[in-house]
């Protein structure tokens, strides 16, 4: 360490002496020894920084975290129960440190062939879990259904303005099955035209809902949920909520067959309450490019704070699987037997949606 | 073979080793004559602008009408034409960002972009479809180059990467795709060099995004607003003292990523270098070497005035 700071002073004086003959030169030469008649600006030596203000920012973090914990401390004297969970807190520090640290990969960073950023992903699960667990109270069933390995298209009703089905149905096969997966989304081609959604959508996985692109991940051994309603099934009315609607043109099940995945049928229940839509604003959505532009008893009304989503008690059932993988390839272009299959798939999703609005004992409770 | 015959209205930058250089445009009299005089049997167009910062004016007459010209010279009961090549790009399918995430061949006819180069090659590639169709017995092969970034002069694109500051667009990060120089020219000699007929997309392996790809360039990164329209977004870039081609202001926005399944079917054979693989060697390349010295200069202008006598001669 001497050696270094030893060192470092050496540098320290050759480099004020070169300023020294610089400035020296600099004045011989006087103010006309610039062509423009311009005065020569004096060199001037950087101070060097404070080691203080370096050692404060490194242990800031630290001091933070004793100051919080002394509070807490205070707290349970003052008031006898734990006011401040100091779990939590080392969790969320630890949430913090680590996404600075993820953001400072840089070009390190591996992201797959289509912008799937794992390692980040991850990395955000304490939020999506805390959401499931704590928020929305997700009850989780038939999760054996999804195959632990190997290929599958996940097909769900989808409600409420904004995805958070999705998520939640992301977060339930990282946190159910005994091995988590990744469900890579396929999300209405509109999301992928806004800034930073259509950033974050890419970083976690989802990519757009094309069938080139559905086809792409199953051949590569992934889950891909899909939303055959598309923005018909998230912009429905209140009065509407657990009615599914039209399941495009069948247009999974094509896909389905052709890449020999079969189809896990899921029902969402509760999703429909996140964002009760009471009106539908049509020539504002034009407006902005958007497909619909809600009215609910908090949006546009309170802004920014109108876009969180109400906490309904949510159930997912992931049904049995419809072995579409074993149907062979020239069955895609039999139209009959493709509608018959969304059909059928379709009839699942209601039914199931009716068991578990009965099993749901309240819609917020 | 037998011989090799170049076209250019200006002179080639390098010395030519077995090839006949010939001054000429594409005017359609002038071809005709060339390719029946000299019985010329595969012709590869290359005369096609897709990276350059050209006027959109200029880029319709040499891609549209230059190429109507060609195809048209090499149609005809008695065309000894029997292979073409076409330089594309993957400019033809614009960037969206409702595209999917690996664009094939037939991608090209959904999209939905109105953008003056993503026009033009469509047109001219619809030209091409149309005198394969009256030409059922010449083998035409399009090649849909991907983004190149000039190892020789720099692209706009290479420049954008050059830049001491690299503005890129608040909230997109898009995935990009790259070609090296040198796989482009060689997918342009396997098509020459075989019957290969149909349209084949051309790009490097793997992606990178956009973020990624300036950390590799190491220089720092200048957040500008994101583009809601083409206009503002190119305002934006010029703000920043940087001119670029409005065909890039959108692969800046929302990337452009081809699937090149085709290719590796049909020919057996991929570029071998892959996005990054050519980013890092443009990067590393150091400044562009001037492509003739003083000596050499003199040499192939010696060299060029023998060639263009001698094809005065042929002619």
């Amino acid at each position: 360490m001497a050696d270094l700071t030893s060192s470092e002073e050496r540098l320290r004086h050759q480099l004020g002496l070169l300023y020294t003959d610089v400035n020296a030169e600099l004045r011989r030469r006087g103010p006309n020894g610039h062509r423009n008649g311009r005065r020569a600006r004096r060199l001037r030596m950087p101070a060097p920084v404070p080691d203080v203000i370096e050692k404060v920012k490194a242990e800031l973090p630290l001091l933070a975290l004793q100051a919080v914990g002394s509070l807490s401390l205070r707290l349970r004297e003052l008031t006898g129960r734990d006011v401040i969970d100091l779990a939590t807190m080392m969790a969320i520090v630890q949430f913090i440190s680590q996404q600075v640290e993820l953001a400072n990969r840089g070009a390190a960073m591996q992201v797959d062939d289509f912008g799937f950023d794992r390692e980040w992903t991850e990395s955000l699960l304490p939020i999506f879990r805390w959401i499931y667990r704590n928020y929305w109270r997700v009850d989780t069933t038939g999760v054996e259904n999804v195959p632990a390995i190997g290929r599958a298209l996940l097909v769900s009703n989808h409600a409420g303005v904004l995805p958070w089905d999705g998520a939640m149905i992301k977060t339930a096969l990282l946190e159910e099955p005994a091995d988590p997966r990744h469900a890579r989304a396929l999300i209405a081609q509109f999301f992928f035209g806004l800034p930073y959604l259509s950033w974050f959508l890419r970083r976690t996985g989802q990519t757009v809902g094309h069938p080139d692109d559905s086809i792409r991940l199953l051949e590569r051994d992934q889950l891909v949920l899909v939303f055959p309603e598309g923005v018909k099934g998230t912009g429905k009315p209140w009065r509407e909520r657990y009615r599914l609607r039209r399941f495009g043109r069948g247009g999974f099940v094509q896909v389905a067959i052709q890449a020999r995945a079969p189809i896990v049928p899921i029902s969402v229940v509760g999703s429909e309450e996140i964002y009760p839509m009471l009106g539908d604003v049509g020539p504002v959505a034009k407006l902005i490019g958007f497909p619909y532009f809600p009215i609910t008893p908090l949006f546009p009304w309170l802004g920014l704070l109108g876009t969180l989503p109400l906490p309904s008690k949510w159930r997912i059932q992931f049904h049995e699987p419809v072995r579409t993988d074993l149907m062979g390839v020239e069955a895609a272009d039999d139209q009959n037997q493709v509608m018959t299959v969304s059909d059928q798939v379709r009839d699942t999703i209601q039914q199931g949606l009716y068991e578990n609005l009965k099993l749901r004992r309240s819609t917020w409770l | 073979m037998e011989a090799v015959y170049g076209l250019d209205i200006e002179d080639p930058k390098v010395a030519l080793d077995r090839t006949e250089f010939v001054h000429a445009d594409t005017r359609h009299s002038l071809l005709t004559k060339l390719v029946r005089g000299l019985g010329v049997d595969t012709v590869v167009h290359c005369a096609v602008l897709t990276e350059s910062r050209t006027p959109s004016r200029t880029v319709h007459e040499t891609n549209v009408i230059g190429t109507m010209n060609l195809l048209a010279a090499c149609a005809g009961a008695g065309s000894p034409v029997r292979r073409v090549v076409v330089k594309s790009s993957v400019a033809v399918y614009g960037c969206e960002p409702f595209a999917p995430s690996y664009a094939r061949e037939s991608y090209a006819e959904h999209s939905q972009v109105r953008e003056f180069l993503a026009n033009d090659l469509r047109e001219m590639e619809q030209l091409v479809s149309d005198f394969q169709v009256r030409n059922g017995s010449t083998a035409v092969t399009v090649l849909r180059l991907g983004r190149r970034l000039g190892f020789q002069v720099p692209t706009p694109l290479g420049e954008y990467f050059l830049l001491t500051r690299v503005p890129s667009f608040h909230g997109f990060d898009p995935r990009i795709q790259l070609l090296h120089d040198e796989d482009a020219v060689e997918a342009l000699y396997r098509a020459a060099a075989a019957d290969h007929p149909g349209v084949y997309n051309v790009a490097g392996d793997g992606v990178l995004l956009l973020s990624q790809a300036i950390q590799l360039a190491g220089r720092g990164r200048l957040p500008v607003l994101f583009p809601y329209w083409r206009w503002i977004a190119r305002a934006e870039l010029r703000a920043t003292g940087f001119e670029m081609p409005a065909p890039l202001a959108d692969f800046l926005a929302y990337g452009c990523v081809v699937d090149t399944g085709a290719l590796e079917r049909e020919f057996g054979w991929r570029p071998p270098r892959s996005t990054r693989d050519t980013l890092v060697e443009f990067l590393g390349r150091g400044a562009a070497e001037p492509p003739t010295s003083g000596p050499q200069e003199y040499e192939l202008s010696q060299y060029l005035q023998r060639r263009r006598r001698l094809a005065a001669g042929r002619r």
